[in-house]
Parts: C-alpha cells; structure tokens; sequence
C-alpha cells in the first residue's frame, strides 16, 4: 500500500474524497494578469494563491493541489526560468503555509506542452528527468501526496508516474483529459488508460478537465467494472462558452453538485473541479456528497493487456486471442539484415499484414546474434507502439531488452516469458512488477522441461509463489502448455493438452501454446497446426502463438469461438466469412430484366465486375453491337451525368459508372463496325500543367471523355509548355484540356496557350482546377469546366 | 524571476497523429449531399472499405511553432528572424494576435503511392476516395494541433483565432510556403518543396492562426 493511502481509503469507505476546483479561472479574478507564467506569479505573488488553498480548503476539499501544473523545464523554460525543482519546491511550501493542515496537499504534475516518443520528439528518458525535478522539489516542499493531471498521451502520463514512483511511495492519482468522443486527444480510451496506469502503480485513475460532468459518467461507467483502485473525476464546470471575448462555464454551484450522485453511482470515489469550478462549486458537491458513500473497487486484479489505444481483456467468453508470430528474425533473412541495419519498416509492415490478417496480439522478438539487442528490442517496440494498435507481447531469451522494451512501451505489455530458471525468476520477475506486466509462465527450470503435465503443474506453482511475492496474481499471467514436436515424441501434443486442461480447470488460470512446434519435421504442417489448435480450444486455451495469414488456422480459430462459446450470436464468424469471400462483390442484376437493360443497369450501378458478361449476354441475344452503344450504354453514361449534375450521384458512383462504361465499351468494341467505332470520333489532348503534382481531377476528365467516345491523350502531370505544343502539332487533337490546382502553377496555362498561338497552334482550349475560375478561364483565352461532367459537355459544344 | 513569456519558439513535433476519419467531411468532398444523393449498402460499404484502407495507409505526422508577431501593417506581418507574411487578409485575420502559431501536416508517401496505382489499375473510383480521405485527414490533423495548443493557451487567457489561413489562399501568396517548410522543419517527416512551392508528397499541409489574449 503507497505511503498516506490508508488515510485516503479511510475518508472513501464513508464518502467521495473531494479534490480543489479550478486554480488559473481562481487567479485571475484575484488580479493575475492573462499572458504570465502562473507558478513565477504565484511565487512573487504567495498571498493570492495561499488565499486560493485556503478557501478550497475552508470550503471542504480534503486534497488541494499546489499551483505546479506547468512547473517543468520546458514550460519554465518559455519563461526564461530554469530551477525547476526550485519552483516546485516553493510553491508546496506556499501551499503548506496557507493551508497548515487544513486539507492534505497534492504534488501538481501536468503536461509538459510536447509529446514524447514513440508520439512526439521529447526522448522518454528526458521527460521522466524532467518530471523528476518537479517530484523531488515537490517533496522538499512537504506534499502528502502527487497528481498527474490533464494528460493527452499516456505516455506522458507513464513518465510522469515513473518518475514518481522511482523517487518515493506516496500515494498517486492520475487523471487523463478525455474529449467528448470518449478518447484523449492521442487516441487513448478510458479504459485503455486505466489498464496501463493502474498496472504501472497509479493508487487511483480518472479524468480531468476537457468535459463536464455528465460526459464524464461515461467515461467512469467504462472503467469502473475492470478498476482495482479508486477512480476520479474532476469535471469542468459544464461546458465552455464565450461571452464578451471571455470563456465562461455553463453550470453554476448548484447544478454541478446536482451531478455528483450520477459519478458516484457509476464508480466515482475521488470527486472534485476543473476549468470553471470555484471554491462555491466546491461547497456544494461536498455538502451534496456528504452521506453518499462511493462503491469501492470491484477487483483486485485484472487480466487485460493495452497498447496506446485499445485493451485486450482475457475475461471468460472472450474469444481466442491469436499473438501473430511474424515479428521474429528466426529463419527470416529480410528481417534479420534489417534488424542489422537498425531499420523497422519490415517489422511495422508484417505489424500491419498481422493485424489485418486478425492477430490480436503481436509477439517481438529482435535475437539476431551480434546486434545490440537491448537498443533494437526499444527502437522496434517504439516504432511497432506507433504503427500498430495492438498490444504487444515481448519476446526475448535475455532479461535486459524486455526491461528496456517495458519502460519504453506505451501500454501493458506480455512478456514471453518468465520460465522456473532461477537466474530468470530473479531477474525478470521485478522488472515484470516494476512495470506491470503481464507474462507467460514457462513452467520449465534449471533441471530442464517436465514430461508430463503432472510434473509441469509443480513447476508451475512454484514459479506462482515466487511471483506472488511480487504482488502476482494468477489474473497476471499465462501459463504455457509447452508445445513439443509430434514427430520426435508422439505422446507429446497430449501432455500439452493435459497441461492446458489442468490449468484452466484445476489451476484456474489463463493458457497459451506455441502452436507451430508440434509440427515441426510434418509435410502439410498448416493440417496438424489447426487440428491441435482446436483440440486445445477445446481444452479451454486463452491464446496461441501463431501465424494469422492461414486461412486454414484462421477459420478454425473462429469456428472454435462459436462452439466454444466464446462468440456471441456467431458476430465475429459472419464477420470473418465475409472478410474472406472479399467483403461481398456486387452481384448481377435484376435476372427477370432483358439482358440490354441489364447493361444499363450495370452502368448506372457501377458493376464492374459483371458488365463484360452482360455485353457479351446481349451480343449472343441477338442485339445489334452499334445499336447497344448508341442506345443503351452512351444514355446510360449520359444519365449518370444527369444524375451527378443533380447531387443524386457523388463522385464515386459517378467514377464507378464511368470504369463500367470503359469496361463495357472494351468488351464491345471488337464487335462494332469500323465506321461506328471509338477510334473515329476527335481527339483530346489533355494535360496537367508544368510544376503541378495533382492529378487527380484530370484523371477524372480523362475518363468521362473516353466514355463519351472520345480519343484521349494523357500527357500526365507536371508537363512543360515546350512539350504540349510539341503534342499539339503531333495528335492535331480537337481540344485541348489543362489542369493546375495552385495558384503558382495555374500561370502555366496561359504559357501554354501563349506558346500555341505563337507557334501557328488554334486549337482550342479548356482549364480547370481548384484555384482556376471562368473569369481567368476567360482572361487567358480558355473555355471553363468545373468538373468531369462539365467537361464533357464543353468539349462536345467546343467540338460541334 | 519573469513570469512573462520570453519565448514559445521550439518546434513541437508530432510523430504520430491519431485521428479517425472525419466521415461527413470525406463524404462531403465526394460530393455527396444530404437528401439528394442516394446510395445503396452494397456501395456504402465498398465506400467503408476504401476509407478503411486509406486509413491504414495514412500516417499523420505534424509540427508546430509559436512565434511572436514583432509587428504588423495593414499587410506585412513581422517574425522573428527577418521571416515576414505579406497578406490584407492574413493582417486582418491578425488584428488582435500578438504570436501566430504555424502548423504543418503531411499524410505521407504510402497512400499517394496507393492513388497511383489504383490510378494505373483503371481502379478510379478507389482512388479518389483515397484522396478525398487522405485531403481530409490531414485537414483533421491541423485541427488537432489547434485543439491540442487551444488547452495550453486557455490556462494562458489565450485563444487561437476562429480560423487559420493557408499559403496559396486569398492573397498570401503560395512562396510563402517556403518560410513555413523552412521554419517547421517538415524535411524532417520526408516532405519536399517542389520549386513551385508546392509540398510533396501531395497530401501535405501547411497554415497559420493567430493567437489572441482573452478576458
């Protein structure tokens, strides 16, 4: 238990703890000046803020925080001042001073305006010294206990608590500032936030400031099932609004107390104010909380593992968790002369493919010989925290890179593993509690691995002892069935299976299997692989190290979850069926139709994929080839025009009717006669301008002429004057087409047309893009389209 | 000790920016308008598809810069380090700013490659869903910079001005692109300046705000 939490739990078991409201909003009334450095102010000014404490505390807040909120070196710093620790120190002694035990005082810790990596460019390293400053000062200045407030990245926000807990044990809240959409600025949800935290030793999680109360419920609501520690809000006073250039909040004394009794029946034990509130605001919630007694927390432990993003709970009926096993230099060359190089766009890319491919969790491992394992394991797991939304599980032999890959990792991470080897449990089962992580229990020792599954249950729960020493669990780790080949000890799979059986339903803990070793030295591994799979799901598995890229064990992962249970209503099944059959290809259309009308129906619906077949359908009925251009495919098109003019069809239906019509036109075209064909109506030449990367509109125009039956030259982008005159005099096209969407390159279009015309050149010419009007159009001698469709209709009256 | 501010300028960067795909937005770029464009659900979820996809090949990055306004015409606007702004609009945009914050954002290289080729494969349609995602995306970014700063100057009695300006809009002209690539280092996230002052890879963005004292 932290140093000073007794008292706190004390207060919670007969009501919500109440923190202080707002201090800036609070300072300015009392005559700071907008634009200053509040913490420097402060210090000039020690009778303003000591008057702030003390009407917090006179109004019953049990904690007040001391104004250091943006006392670290690289807020100070805007400010010319450079002791940070100094800073802090005075300003808790400023705050011991005016509060003289009237309420306990909180070590104030916010953000330091940067993100740190893998998020931003501030070394890890530098941002825990930096916060360390702030804590030692803070502690010189006599605080009780220390908040981490208003944080956006969770990695922030585990510097911080790191620097803490390296320091001292007191007891430490940390609050995250969560939008109204449920996520930090960074992408981190509530509950994300609370499975990193209170596994890193955060004594109690909550949210701060960015909301009012009410959104706030929510975010309680999410974390409250799943805390083993007190949770906070510190609510805004409603919602911001400006009135006369100021900021004001929309709730006042009375109606923000009203919402304390919904906090706390969503699982709110520590309660107090952000922007907005005063030492009023504050009177009332305490008075409104004083016989509501806070629902304490749930549980005492939690099987669950994070990234910066998203939590993956090991909670019964929860699916079978797949850790894709790419991310491993063994027998993968490419991988090993990257990681040679110091390089990770491989690993983030077999990130990526794994993730798709349904992982839910993603094994790292870095063991190529003679490379600096400990800086590889940190550089991948930071580039893998960024390019992937799944947790982590970190792979190695040796007890340093797994050290340095858990400080650095934005989340809770799994470690593979921690085996009976003393030289093992000694090393790696403190770095595991130092971060919180999760690992898997290889339950083999010093002696070797156990036969039978009777001989790994001993070993098991003797590395169980040790880890409970730790502060462990059984919810903290995963007991692995150790996976032996088939092919050298046939009754081997069996022992594993046993072993898996005994620990889910004896032992009760969580399992994991190394799948692909029972295989090893097997023809048709990939059958052997999901056999054994399913035959351990039966048995109750957790999750499997696994590839996720076969189809074969992918589907057998899934069908496991229906039978087992593990997949309500079969979602995930239907999910994964139609991810394979490739998302639903649009089908063919109305059979009872005549096939023509199924060619027109095929172009106004955008159906690729069928109308080749349907041209072809029509041909064979019977029907004329020119006759099914003219009046079926070109009205078509014509009407999907229409269609776009009147918003009917955006841009897709309109691009996806247009490839149908280029398609159908295709499997049409050798069945035409000569004098009806594509090939004899006008050329086009078409062009974006010299210096212009952006082509996507032109692109657009390209195909909706070809559509309309038109030759189209496309020179591409970035095409120098010189070059399409030069084109000119070559194709003699009928028109010509620029585009430039900046305003730098649109100029380019009257050096075109200037060079034309110089050179004996009367064609004519059309400009369009983003920056490009009628007016200029006009001013450079060009006719004006503002898109595609208009386009065409130019064309054909430039033409005509 | 002085507790005014000396000086904001040190570039922030952000390696990674995570946002979700502002929907309405790319929707409303396509073209798409409430009750009158009709789609059925077999294309709203290949629309769902390409936007996922876009999604996955888009890595945000941004970087950001306070500086102080040394002084402002009614259209030259004064930086530190004989940097200027020449703009009526921006100066008025600035009428009661005393810093500017400059942003930048790039979506980087992988989903303009992914528009190349999906452009080269005769497959339009995903491509200008790819472009319209990645447009809009890194329009979102910009505004997740502002949000990000607009918590900082709040606790300051600042606020960002109600809207940014870019390069190439109004009368700021787009060379000035020159003096926001320069000073927010955007070189360093891959991002190249053509010498017609446009940014590559193509979905990269650059703009200014003011920064205002409340109350």
């Amino acid at each position: 238990m932290a140093k000073g939490q007794r008292k706190f739990l004390d207060i919670m078991k007969k009501r919500p703890l109440i923190l202080d409201g707002a201090t800036g909003t609070e300072l300015q009334k009392r005559g700071m000046p907008a634009g200053v450095c509040p913490e420097l102010w402060c210090i000039e000014n020690p009778l303003v803020i000591g008057s702030v404490h003390a009407d917090y505390a006179r109004a019953g807040c049990d904690v007040v925080y001391t104004c250091t909120f943006g006392a670290n070196r690289f807020k100070l710093g805007q400010y010319g001042a450079s002791d940070a620790r100094s800073v802090n120190r005075r300003l808790a002694l400023i705050a011991k001073e005016a509060l003289r035990g009237k309420a306990l005082i909180a070590g104030d810790i916010g953000p330091t305006g940067h993100f740190i990596q893998p998020f931003g460019e501030v070394d890890f390293e530098e941002a825990v010294a930096a916060f360390k400053e702030q804590v030692l000062g803070l502690l010189e200045g006599g605080v009780d206990c220390f908040v981490i407030e208003t944080m956006m990245d969770i990695q922030e926000a585990r510097a911080a608590l790191i620097a803490v807990k390296e320091i001292c044990d007191l007891f430490t809240m940390v609050t995250m500032t969560f939008e109204r959409d449920g996520r930090t600025l960074n992408g981190t949800d509530p509950l994300t936030a609370l499975t990193t935290l209170q596994a890193l030793g955060a004594d109690a999680v909550g949210c701060n400031c960015s909301t009012g109360p009410d959104d706030m419920v929510r975010f309680i609501g999410a974390m409250k099932p799943y805390a083993k520690i007190p949770l906070i809000a510190k609510p805004n006073a409603g919602l911001p609004k400006t009135a006369g250039g100021t900021t004001v909040y929309d709730m006042d004394a009375a109606e923000f107390a009203s919402r304390a009794g919904a906090l706390i029946a969503a699982g709110t034990g520590i309660l107090g104010g952000c922007c907005g509130t005063t030492p009023q605001h504050l009177a009332a919630l305490r008075k409104a909380v004083a016989r509501k007694k806070p629902v304490p927390p749930l549980r005492k432990s939690l099987a669950a593992l994070s990234s910066a993003r998203k939590t993956l709970l090991f909670e019964p009926g929860r699916p079978l968790a797949v850790i894709g096993e790419s991310i491993n230099p063994t027998g993968r060359k490419a991988l090993q002369e990257e990681l040679r190089e110091g390089k990770t766009a491989l690993a983030r890319q077999m990130a990526r493919d794994q993730e798709a491919a349904g992982a839910a969790l993603l094994d790292v491992n870095v063991g190529v010989p003679g490379i600096d394992q400990e800086k590889a394991m940190q550089d991948l797991v930071m580039a893998l925290s960024a390019a992937t939304e799944l947790p982590l599980v970190i792979d190695s032999a040796k007890a340093e890179p797994i050290e340095r890959a858990l400080r650095v990792y934005p989340g809770r991470a799994l470690i593979n593993s921690i085996s009976g080897e003393k030289e093992k449990l000694k090393k790696l089962l403190p770095v595991a509690a130092k971060y919180g992580a999760m690992f898997i229990l290889l339950p083999l020792t010093d002696k070797g691995i156990p036969e039978t599954a009777e001989k790994r249950a001993v070993v098991v729960r003797a590395i169980e002892r040790e880890a409970r020493k730790h502060g462990f669990t059984r919810d903290d780790f995963l007991v692995d069935g150790i996976v032996m080949t088939a092919a050298s000890n046939p009754k081997a799979p069996q022992e594993t299976i046993r072993t898996v059986r005994w620990a889910t339903e004896t032992f009760g803990a969580r399992t994991v299997v190394g799948l692909s070793n029972v295989s090893f030295g097997m023809p048709e591994r990939k059958w052997i692989n999901t056999s054994f799979l399913a035959m351990a799901a039966a048995s109750g598995l957790t999750a499997a190290i696994a590839n996720p890229a076969g189809e074969e064990l992918m589907f057998v992962k899934n069908a496991s979850d229906v039978l087992g249970g593990r997949d309500r209503d079969a979602a995930a099944w239907i999910a994964h069926c139609a991810k394979a059959a490739g998302g639903g290809k649009k089908g063919a259309p109305i059979e009872a139709l005549p096939p023509e009308r199924k060619v027109r129906e095929a172009i106004l619906d955008g159906n690729r994929d069928a109308v080749a077949g349907l041209v072809g359908e029509t041909l064979k009925a019977g029907f004329d080839a020119a006759k099914l251009a003219q009046e079926i495919m070109i009205p078509a098109i014509v009407e999907v025009g229409e269609r776009f003019g009147r918003k009917e069809y955006f841009l897709p239906q309109l691009i996806a009717s247009g490839e149908t019509m280029k398609i159908g036109m295709e499997a049409l075209d050798p069945f035409l006669k000569e004098g009806s064909k594509a090939a004899q109506r006008d050329t086009i030449l078409i062009a974006t301008v010299k210096g212009d990367i952006h082509d996507i509109g032109k692109n657009i125009v390209a195909l909706m002429l070809r559509n309309h039956g038109y030759q189209v030259v496309d020179l591409g982008k970035d095409v120098a004057a010189e070059r399409i005159v030069r084109e000119i005099e070559r194709h003699r096209p009928r028109a010509v087409g620029l585009s430039a969407l900046m305003t730098t390159t649109m100029t380019q279009m009257k050096e075109v047309i200037m060079l034309a015309r110089k050179q004996g050149e009367q064609c004519p010419f059309i400009v369009g893009g983003a920056v490009v009007t009628k007016a200029y159009a006009e001013s450079i001698g060009a006719e004006y389209a503002r898109d595609g469709v208009e386009a065409v209709q130019v064309i054909q009256r430039m033409v005509r | 000790m002085p507790c005014t501010l000396v000086s904001m300028d040190r570039l922030i960067t952000f390696e990674r920016i995570t946002i979700e795909p502002p929907l309405e937005a790319i929707y409303r770029r396509l073209g798409f308008r409430k009750g009158l464009t009709q789609i059925k659900p077999d294309e709203a979820r290949a629309l769902g598809e390409s936007i996922e996809k876009a999604r996955s090949l888009i890595t945000l990055k941004g970087a950001a810069r306070r500086l102080p306004i040394l002084s402002k015409g009614s259209r030259l606007i004064r930086l530190p380090g004989s940097h200027c702004l020449e703009s009526t609009h921006l100066a008025k945009l600035l009428a009661g700013s005393k810093e500017v914050l400059l942003m930048g954002a790039t979506a980087g290289a992988a989903v303009i490659e992914a528009i190349r080729r999906d452009t080269a494969a005769d497959n339009l349609t995903q491509a200008v869903v790819l472009d319209a995602a990645a447009s809009e995306m890194v329009d979102a970014a910009l505004d997740w910079m502002e949000a990000f700063f607009a918590r900082d100057l709040r606790r300051e009695s600042r606020r960002l001005t109600k809207s940014r300006f870019s390069c190439g809009y109004g009368d700021l002209a787009l060379e000035n692109q020159k003096l926001f690539y320069d000073l927010l280092d955007l070189g360093r996230f891959g991002v190249e300046l053509t010498e017609r002052y446009i940014l590559a890879p193509e979905k990269s963005v650059t703009a200014v705000a003011g920064i205002e004292t409340t109350g």
